[in-house]
């Protein structure tokens, strides 16, 4: 594909990705006017009077009609200005900008585990396919498909925290001041979330490795000559690899999903845990500042995904 | 690679280890280690000594973000712990039971019933160096009860004018005696802000709190942390004992006490009544457990058919097993209430607590008295969280006992409290009230008519606004008692609200933590708290 090809197609994703954004962001905000409880009653205090929580309402504009209060903030969010929490009075962008590191790391981190995990797994279960190590290497697969991510991560830390106190049960350090020291901080609760992600790359590599194992080009190789390892790395692996990397980008955003929970367990101070709290305060600028964060984040990995396919794969939007 | 043990105990967090020579941090190490197995490479040597904690900083699990470091402005019960260490306020209390104490001011006297003169402690800066003396209190008060904004206007309610009568003395004049002043000047109308601080931010401190407190502020980053460090000027040169505090945010209770048991954190507070045994068992954690007032308990809505019949609203109050609900739905953490004060709280009323004794044919004989042979039927609120619906479930089984039938119908804190307080839906709510330093503020709020918490705007017993009036017109501490018991015996005679339990403090600390005490309005207050080592 051309370079010129690939601008074009960049330029057309980032595109479509606006009324995706804009209807994300209608969404969440449609969830929010749902949700029972009123924001104004916590921002009055204990001993409000209605015509206190009235006074409120008026002063943040919560009592003007749900369209025109969505219109206000997309006219400030097109203008890059995503306001400030209502509760708290911090700036969105000072709140997605102090925590959407620490949840991306976490994520990377869980991809990362799986793929150095899953993928030695499932290239060892389809070289053996049929096998007893194969069986075993599916029958954990499953069970780390069915294990919840939340319940593994107790359990990490009751054994590694709390028993041999390896690492630290909760808390975080920001990886833009200390990076080793985040990495410490992130590993349990990265192990808590690749146990999927490790189930899925090594399914997902092994059926497709077995089905290129039994197709008539790989029989062709083997008739030529070539040894087992050169045909898995070069043709095996090749050929893998699109379906591979497909896999790793929904994983990352299914992790990215899930980091909300982990969050919660390791009391992470990430975008998950911002929204959790923002959403039972009724907080909608930081909801809908931190929902935008993260649909920005999966159309951008989407949008990778798709251009490292097509060049792993020139047959791709050719 | 020689990986030994570190020669002395140490915390966690500074456990060493000899890596090919160097002295690393057992952190250090696992985060390296753990780095090098997710990227393949290793990290730079420079990063591997770039930590280190500071020593004397408490680092404090707590359970909420707070509203805002403004007193003025914030709205939460749960903003005090991280108010105390940044604003001393005008009065402070004791400990056990809550008596008024000298703060920013060293004394005060009623001149007259409607006159409160307050003499300020001299020598007192705030953190920006602005000096602290009347003028600086009178802007806090006319602030705090004239600002838009100002969430404490009703607090100082009975302020008619603040006067300056010199370097450092501050005349209050009231609209009507109020003893209880003093005492309302120890929560957030006390706390003193930087005239210096407001002037130059709008007059509103919400994310730069600047005080006279033995901590000043730090940073606030939204959910996950509050930082404090020490103020060297405090107090003309009372060093404080600790270098500093960490605040870590962890709304939940398990994962808070984890962060003491793992060595994240030094103590944790606001744990759950289940928790209690943990705390206890633990060979390294140790509990700082005590009563507060914080009371559980059922709102009613006296104006609504059924309850506007005072016996039903007694045979509500006999048809409760106290004990049996603490042991049922407190884990057993916890005292019996029988009224709006504790035990040792100085105005508890030991007459009043013997009204309503657990006896569900008492309670079945009201009924029938009042025309309920065949039970009531009531319509009850709730929140939905799992503490308050096991509560609800223990309540309906005591009822059911005595005749009184019903569901709880159960939403958000918020939501629930709006609908019932402000929309006054629902027969009953059982929530709870978190007490205030003065007793007689809680029963003006709770039970006047046109108070926000008087759901049914039902109008008080004869004779409680005299009482109450009593209780805040002479400073004497035995007189004051003498007309809150009266105050108490009127609302629990005419059974104005169905008192439960007084939630316990559960303060879970590690070794090192020394001088922490509980208090009985159980928000933790830091002063004196140190370190070991």
């Amino acid at each position: 594909m051309s370079n010129r090809v690939k601008q074009r197609m960049v330029a057309a994703r980032l595109l479509q990705a606006l009324p995706i954004l804009v209807l994300a962001t209608f969404i969440v905000f449609c969830l929010m006017q749902l949700i029972p409880g009123d924001v104004a009653v916590t921002l009055a205090g204990e001993n409000a009077s209605m015509e206190r929580i009235e006074q409120i309402r008026e002063a943040y504009g919560l009592n003007q009609p749900f369209l025109v209060q969505y219109g206000q903030w997309l006219g400030h969010a097109v203008r890059g200005e995503l306001g400030a929490s209502l509760l708290s009075g911090e700036p969105v962008a000072q709140t997605i900008a102090r925590t959407f590191p620490n949840t991306l790391l976490i994520a990377v981190y869980a991809v990362l585990l799986s793929v150095l995990v899953g993928v030695p797994l499932g290239i060892l279960a389809a070289t053996r396919s049929g096998s007893p190590l194969d069986s075993t290497i599916m029958g954990a697969a499953s069970l780390g498909v069915a294990v919840p991510n939340f319940w593994f991560g107790m359990i990490l830390v009751l054994f590694l925290a709390l028993g041999l106190q390896w690492f630290p049960a909760t808390g975080f350090v920001s990886p833009t001041e200390d990076f080793s020291g985040a990495l410490w901080y992130a590993t349990l609760p990265a192990l808590a979330l690749c146990t999927n992600g490790i189930a899925e790359v090594a399914r997902q590599l092994r059926g497709s490795l077995v089905e290129i194992q039994s197709s008539q080009h790989v029989r062709t190789l083997h008739a030529k000559g070539l040894s087992p390892a050169r045909i898995l790395w070069k043709h095996g692996l090749k050929n893998v690899s699109v379906n591979l990397l497909t896999v790793i980008g929904l994983l990352f955003n299914k992790i990215l999903a899930a980091t909300v929970v982990v969050e919660a367990v390791f009391a992470i101070p990430g975008i998950g845990s911002s929204i959790v709290n923002a959403v039972l305060q009724g907080d909608f600028p930081v909801v809908q500042g931190a929902v935008l964060a993260m649909v920005v984040t999966v159309i951008l990995v989407n949008l990778c995904t798709d251009l490292a396919c097509t060049v792993l794969d020139p047959r791709i939007h050719a | 690679m020689n990986v030994k043990e570190p020669k002395q105990p140490q915390h966690p967090d500074h456990d060493t280890l000899d890596v090919g020579g160097h002295a690393v941090s057992r952190r250090t190490f696992l985060g390296v280690l753990s780095g090098a197995l997710a990227a393949g490479t290793l990290m730079t040597p420079g990063a591997l000594w770039a930590r280190g904690a500071g020593t004397g900083v408490l680092r404090v699990g707590a359970n909420a973000n707070p509203s805002s470091l403004d007193p003025a402005t914030g709205g939460s019960g749960s903003d005090h712990v991280f108010l105390f260490p940044i604003y001393d306020t005008l009065v402070t209390w004791d400990f056990a039971s809550l008596k008024a104490e000298p703060g920013l001011a060293e004394s005060w006297e009623f001149s007259d019933p409607k006159t409160l003169v307050l003499h300020l402690r001299k020598g007192v800066t705030f953190h920006d160096g602005a000096p602290f003396n009347a003028e600086a209190v009178k802007t806090n008060l006319d602030r705090s009860r004239g600002a838009e904004f100002s969430n404490i206007r009703s607090d100082l309610g009975s302020v008619d004018q603040v006067t300056v009568n010199g370097e450092h003395t501050v005349t209050l004049h009231l609209k009507n005696p109020d003893t209880a002043l003093p005492l309302i000047l120890s929560d957030r109308a006390g706390m003193m802000v930087s005239p210096k601080a407001l002037q130059a931010n709008g007059n509103r401190v919400d994310r730069n709190p600047v005080g006279t407190g033995f901590m000043k502020f730090g940073k606030w980053n939204d959910g996950s942390e509050i930082s404090v460090t020490a103020f060297d000027g405090y107090h003309g040169g009372d060093k404080p004992t600790l270098a500093g505090i960490t605040f870590s945010i962890i709304t939940d209770s398990a994962t808070r006490l984890r962060a003491v048991m793992s060595g994240q954190a030094d103590l944790a507070y606001h744990l759950d009544g289940r928790q209690k045994p943990l705390v206890e068992k633990m060979p390294t954690l140790h509990g700082v457990v005590g009563s507060t007032v914080y009371c559980y308990q059922l709102y009613l809505n006296m104006s609504r058919d059924t309850l506007a019949d005072r016996r039903v609203r007694q045979a509500l109050n006999y048809a409760v097993d106290r004990d049996a609900f603490i042991r049922g739905a407190m884990a057993g953490s916890g005292e019996a209430a029988y009224m709006n004060l504790p035990k040792s709280h100085w105005a508890y009323d030991a007459q009043t607590a013997e009204l309503y004794p657990h006896d569900p044919d008492k309670a079945r004989a009201l009924l029938k008295e009042a025309g309920y042979a065949d039970g009531v039927t009531l319509d009850m609120r709730g929140y939905n969280d799992q503490s308050s619906v096991q509560m609800q479930e223990l309540l309906l089984a005591q009822f059911g006992r005595a005749n009184i039938k019903g569901r709880f119908r159960t939403g958000t804190i918020a939501d629930m409290s709006a609908e019932y307080f402000a929309k006054k839906q629902g027969d009953l709510l059982l929530s709870a009230w978190t007490g205030r330093p003065d007793p007689s503020l809680s029963y003006s709020l709770m039970y006047n008519q046109e108070s926000y918490f008087n759901a049914g705007d039902k109008a008080p017993p004869e004779g409680f606004a005299e009482a109450l009036l009593a209780s805040r017109s002479s400073d004497d501490l035995a007189t004051r008692k003498e007309a809150l018991a009266k105050v108490q015996r009127l609302v629990m005679g005419d059974a104005l609200v169905v008192p439960l339990a007084f939630r316990e403090s559960i303060v879970a600390t590690n070794d090192k933590v020394e001088n922490l005490h509980n208090n009985l309005l159980g928000k933790p207050k830091f002063n004196n708290v140190s370190l070991k080592g």
